[in-house]
């Protein structure tokens, strides 16, 4: 083993580039965040109903994006899509379909799951006092089930922080990408990627804890009904 | 107040009831017994549309539930409308064997959900009726607290208290202190003969048959779907008549009246 | 709109797909015994009574489960080699890197099963006298194993579709071989999609073989 020379304060001299690429990540993940919250409930909802005409499409949906890597996607989004659609797209764009859906398929079973774990006499008992179906839902059933579903959605969460990284590949200028490019301009790739992980580190970290959190207090929670 | 005629449920290929005739007066109270499996909750749960007969006409104060669509043996059949079933709900009084109180809102909030969310009344006037009924069954103390931080006794008479808000005209019991530890039996059934001394129309299943015999107005037993034996509670449970009541009542070999 | 799909292009070249495939496969596989060996080792560091050594292995768990593999995977192919003065091939970086994150999923996926065991088993092993070795193997591991497996599987279905991010740092798998293949052609369309539905039907296989072997668990514990 040679003795290397850690040179962290040159490429810290670049941090623009660094900034820059954290911003971006912090924008794809905000993006894909939302469309996961939204997409999810739809097409949780879908898969949850007894109606053929919206479940089999959602169950289809679902197991079709849980059971193909997001980086094949995201490839077949930028590649494929828009010989397709006769148009061109971003690899931003391609980017936020093929991990948005992604991860829509997977927020979609955290919040059926969730929905399905409500006991059957909380429904009745909603029924009983005369509420309809939409009431049970919103009052009862809803909102104990979004405190089940909080845990997994955040770990979820965590995972599409980490998958915004693979659109460096196809050249959206986030976090990875940035030091991709900037290791390669100044040859000191040691330095950078160690700087991309730890930036990366410290931007889901704290989502971690929230987890940790979060998990902590259902548990408590749960324990004490 | 309660009309019944010729009432069947099946699950599948699965015959429960078997075409029961009844007519509850109002401020009657009427206990349903039968070993398990006897068609007596799925009777009761028929009444507020819970499980949807599968033929037979339900009738409460003179108002026939559903719109007739055929005959199903000897009964006509109907069909339903979710709104019209959601009306007559909430002036039908439900208290489950398993409390189904709401774990994420408080005693007092638990209580106000019906009048506040079904009736839409003004919050103060959801608390002022809440606070009203949970001191009827003993628990205003309670009120701030969760459900889960209660005893099963104190969670069942919340529950009794959430139905009573909705000023119900009956009241339907189904085996509400078979999940009760022994101790705590005697204060929801309190609460309960309190309520029938009140005189509220009530309807209960129940293995209790010290409460069947001091505080209803008839027994009903019920066997294989039908109703095996009926009557005031001494005559049935003192002297019954026919073999399934008796086989039943056996099993009670340490009860005294 | 009206592209004119031809699939042909596939199946004349289908060759150098299957080398791809094969290529997922050795990665796959490879990574995954490794990332169990490294799993059980970083676990055993982590739930060790010396905070010497568990305070490092936690923070080196933490640490690869809260950083994308992508970054990983770039880090070992490109900067770990400059470190210790050795060059790697995309296998070796690859193999390196996820073995390294699976493992510590794995070893949160050990401790979690251990963990679990409810104390009045430890006492009960304890009150027979049992050494904490034995403890460990006759009582603790065959009730913990059962419970890690669910997880476990879990974790190799995603170690699986993470190999396809080894394409990055130009490893031939099939994803790789897809990519090289369609801009020699100039056929994404097709290539593409026949790869991702590749992937669809080889990981739907593998979740259903999966589930099969989860439900066969749950029969066997009643």
């Amino acid at each position: 083993m040679i003795e290397y020379e850690w040179k962290f304060r040159e490429v810290l001299e670049y941090w623009p580039a660094f900034l820059n690429g954290m911003a971006l990540t912090a924008q794809l993940s905000l993006i894909l965040l939302i469309a996961a919250i939204l997409g999810g409930v739809i097409v949780g909802s879908a898969r949850y109903s007894k109606n053929r005409f919206f479940n089999w499409p959602a169950t289809f949906f679902i197991e079709a994006f849980r059971n193909t890597p997001v980086f094949v996607q995201i490839i077949w989004f930028f590649f494929a899509f828009p010989i397709l659609i006769g148009v061109q797209m971003e690899g931003f764009y391609a980017a936020l379909l093929g991990i948005g859906l992604n991860m829509i398929a997977y927020s979609a079973e955290i919040f059926r799951a969730g929905i399905q774990s409500i006991e059957r006499g909380q429904w009745e008992a909603g029924r009983a006092i005369g509420m309809n179906y939409f009431q049970s839902m919103r009052r009862v059933v809803l909102p104990q089930a979004i405190r089940r579903m909080i845990p997994a959605f955040a770990n979820r969460v965590i995972e599409l922080v980490k998958s915004t990284s693979i659109a460096s590949t196809i050249a959206v200028g986030e976090l990875l990408y940035q030091g991709h490019q900037l290791a390669n301009t100044i040859y000191r790739p040691m330095e950078t990627y160690t700087i991309v992980a730890v930036l990366f580190f410290l931007m889901i970290y704290p989502l971690a804890l929230l987890t940790y959190f979060l998990e902590k207090k259902l548990n408590v929670d749960m324990r004490s009904n | 107040m309660i009309e019944v005629k010729k009432l069947y449920k099946s699950f599948g290929s699965l015959d429960v009831l078997h075409g029961i005739d009844l007519v509850v007066e109002k401020g009657e109270t009427v206990c349903l017994l039968g070993s398990s499996g006897s068609g007596k909750s799925t009777f009761l749960r028929c009444l507020n549309f819970m499980e949807h007969p599968t033929a037979g006409s339900i009738a409460f104060d003179g108002k026939l539930l559903g719109r007739e669509t055929g005959l199903h043996l000897d009964a006509t059949t109907y069909k339903y409308d979710e709104r019209e079933l959601s009306r007559h709900r909430a002036s039908v009084g439900m208290v489950f064997q398993q409390f189904n109180l709401f774990p994420h809102m408080t005693v007092l909030q638990n209580v106000m959900e019906g009048p506040l969310t079904v009736k839409g009344h003004a919050r103060r006037d959801c608390k002022t009726i809440a606070r009203h009924q949970l001191e009827r069954v003993g628990l205003i103390d309670k009120s701030e607290v969760y459900p889960s931080r209660l005893s099963g006794g104190q969670q069942q008479r919340v529950a009794i208290a959430r139905s009573l808000a909705m000023e119900p005209d009956v009241m339907l019991f189904d085996e509400v202190t078979s999940s009760l530890d022994p101790e705590l039996v005697g204060e929801v059934l309190d609460t309960m003969q309190e309520l029938s001394s009140e005189g509220m129309t009530m309807m209960v299943v129940t293995h209790e048959l010290g409460f069947a015999y001091h505080v209803a107005d008839r027994v009903l037993f019920l066997h294989d779907g039908v109703i095996a034996e009926q009557g005031a509670p001494e005559d049935v449970l003192k002297n019954p008549k026919t073999d399934p009541v008796k086989a039943f009542l056996s099993g009670f070999n340490n009860f005294h009246f | 709109m009206g592209y004119d799909w031809d699939f042909s292009y596939v199946f004349k070249n289908q060759g150098i797909l299957w080398e791809g495939f094969v290529g997922t496969i050795q990665i796959a596989t490879a990574s995954l015994f490794l990332g169990l060996v490294v799993g059980l080792f970083l676990a055993s560091l982590r739930m060790s009574k010396y905070r010497l050594l568990s305070i490092p292995a936690t923070c080196l768990i933490e640490f690869l489960r809260m950083t994308p593999l992508m970054v990983q995977i770039f880090w070992v192919f490109f900067a770990l080699p400059i470190l210790i003065d050795v060059r790697l091939d995309p296998f070796a970086a690859g193999l390196i890197a996820f073995s390294m994150q699976s493992g510590s999923f794995f070893a949160e996926v050990f401790r979690g099963g251990i963990q679990s065991i409810d104390r009045s088993q430890w006492e009960g092993a304890k009150s027979l006298g049992m050494t904490n070795l034995k403890m460990m193997r006759r009582i603790i591991l065959p009730q913990a194993v059962r419970r890690m497996i669910p997880p476990l599987m879990e974790r190799s279905f995603e170690l699986i579709k993470g190999t396809t991010q080894m394409a990055a740092i130009s490893y031939s798998d099939l994803l790789y071989n897809a990519m090289v293949l369609s801009s020699q052609l100039y056929r994404p369309v097709e290539i593409m999609t026949f790869t991702a539905l590749f992937y669809l039907c080889f990981l739907t296989l593998i979740s259903f073989g999966m589930r099969t072997i989860e439900t066969r668990i749950e029969k066997a514990r009643e």
